[in-house]
């Protein structure tokens, strides 16, 4: 009985402090070998509650804001002084007259409505027009005190549009109803339902990247081009006030 | 047609109405956006009281104003010219709705003339996306023509002819 209580307390695995020593050891080769990641893990918890808070938070956007804003001023810039060396369209926003319809001729031969701004407020041939939503058409013909508005579903309006996603240019053309027609310039074009159509940015009619309308329904089936139907985004049936986008090359 | 003070105050103020309503577009007459065929009313009496030479004028000369009015490379002239005459040459009508047939097959004139001339401006680009909206425009006009022509036609008949009393509201 005594001869096996000794054997038995001499085993190493009854001995605790070489049971400490390894674990110490295991934990320290854990420690070299996992490169102080729990440390920063512990650090995470006892540091949060003194992280920058919403305030600072608040600094960094506005700071995000202007910066970008220094960055669009400085693309519009760009945007205008080479679209004058191309001859192209540029508006500014001190060239919007602001208008009411007088009169409103949508849905017979003349799909046409007059504004109470003529030459004497400065509008001009040729000028575009913008309701809520976007690009309704373009003035036809300019009296004193009146102009007379071509809408883009006349059957006499054609005018450049862009559309957006795919960066394609295609011919927007007035058909008599509500759902004006754009003609692709070729067959194979990825264009889908609910793609935003602008206007051109090349043209030389109209300023450039005003919204019109989206994407409606597509004419895969007509040859040889790609034809859509666009719902415009701003309704002239119902506008009161547009605004005149004076327009100077 | 013995030409009176009043009788010229009428003509000139119903005259006047038509570009007016024209450009106006009321919608409590439209049907569909489309509007009736103004000048139909005002040239159908005057072309009966004044035979077809007067209408033949008449109708040359509100082409010339609407064409004015609308400003595009289209004419309104050929099918009001042809109304004009045609009107003159009919006589007196008996019966108010004959005023509304008539004024439907003047319109049916005016607005096929209009719309030929469409297609073919647009023929070299396969205007088959006209179609729907041309014959909406025609069909539309000729029934709202034809549905107001024997109130108004009537009516300018009665206020431009000998048999009217001049004063309307004295008994």
């Amino acid at each position: 009985m005594l001869n096996n209580r000794r054997i038995t307390t001499a085993r190493w695995w009854n001995n605790k402090k070489l049971w400490f020593l390894m674990i110490f050891l295991l934990l320290i080769t854990f420690l070299r070998f996992s490169k102080s990641l729990i440390y920063r893990d512990i650090y995470y918890f006892i540091s949060k509650p003194l992280w920058p808070g919403q305030f600072q938070r608040e600094i960094l956007l506005k700071s995000y804001d202007k910066e970008l804003n220094i960055k669009l001023k400085q693309l519009e810039k760009d945007n205008l002084r080479l679209r004058s060396l191309l001859s192209l369209k540029k508006t500014t926003d001190k060239l919007k007259i602001d208008s009411s319809v007088i009169s409103r001729n949508t849905g017979s031969w003349w799909r046409k409505i007059i504004l109470n701004k003529g030459a004497r407020n400065g509008v001009n041939v040729g000028d575009a027009v913008v309701g809520p939503g976007g690009l309704i058409g373009l003035i036809e013909d300019v009296s004193g005190f009146t102009s007379s508005v071509k809408l883009l579903t006349s059957s006499e309006s054609k005018v450049g549009a862009w559309v957006q996603r795919i960066n394609t240019h295609g011919l927007l053309i007035g058909v008599g109803n509500d759902l004006p027609m754009l003609v692709f310039y070729s067959k194979d074009i990825d264009i889908k339902v609910g793609d935003v159509i602008l206007s051109s940015p090349a043209s030389t009619l109209l300023p450039p990247n005003i919204p019109i309308g989206i994407i409606e329904s597509i004419n895969l089936d007509s040859d040889p081009n790609t034809i859509a139907n666009v719902q415009l985004l701003a309704n002239p049936q119902a506008i009161d006030w547009v605004q005149i986008l004076k327009s100077k090359i | 047609m013995k030409f009176s003070l009043i009788k010229i105050t009428y003509l000139l103020l119903s005259f006047l109405l038509i570009p007016v309503l024209s450009i106006l577009n009321p919608i409590w007459f439209s049907l569909m956006g489309v509007q009736p065929y103004w000048p139909i009313f005002w040239l159908l009496p005057w072309s009966i009281l004044n035979g077809p030479l007067n209408g033949l004028i008449i109708g040359f000369i509100i082409g010339i104003i609407l064409d004015s009015l609308n400003n595009d490379i289209y004419t309104q002239i050929p099918g009001l010219l042809i109304c004009g005459f045609w009107f003159g040459q009919i006589g007196e009508l008996r019966d108010r709705y004959q005023y509304g047939l008539i004024a439907s097959i003047g319109t049916l004139i005016c607005g096929l003339i209009y719309f030929s001339q469409l297609l073919v401006n647009n023929y070299p680009n396969n205007p088959y996306w006209l179609l729907p909206f041309g014959l909406k425009n025609v069909f539309g006009q000729i029934l709202l023509t034809g549905l107001f022509a024997p109130f108004f036609s009537k009516l300018l008949y009665e206020l431009f002819g000998n048999n009217v009393k001049h004063n309307l509201f004295k008994k």
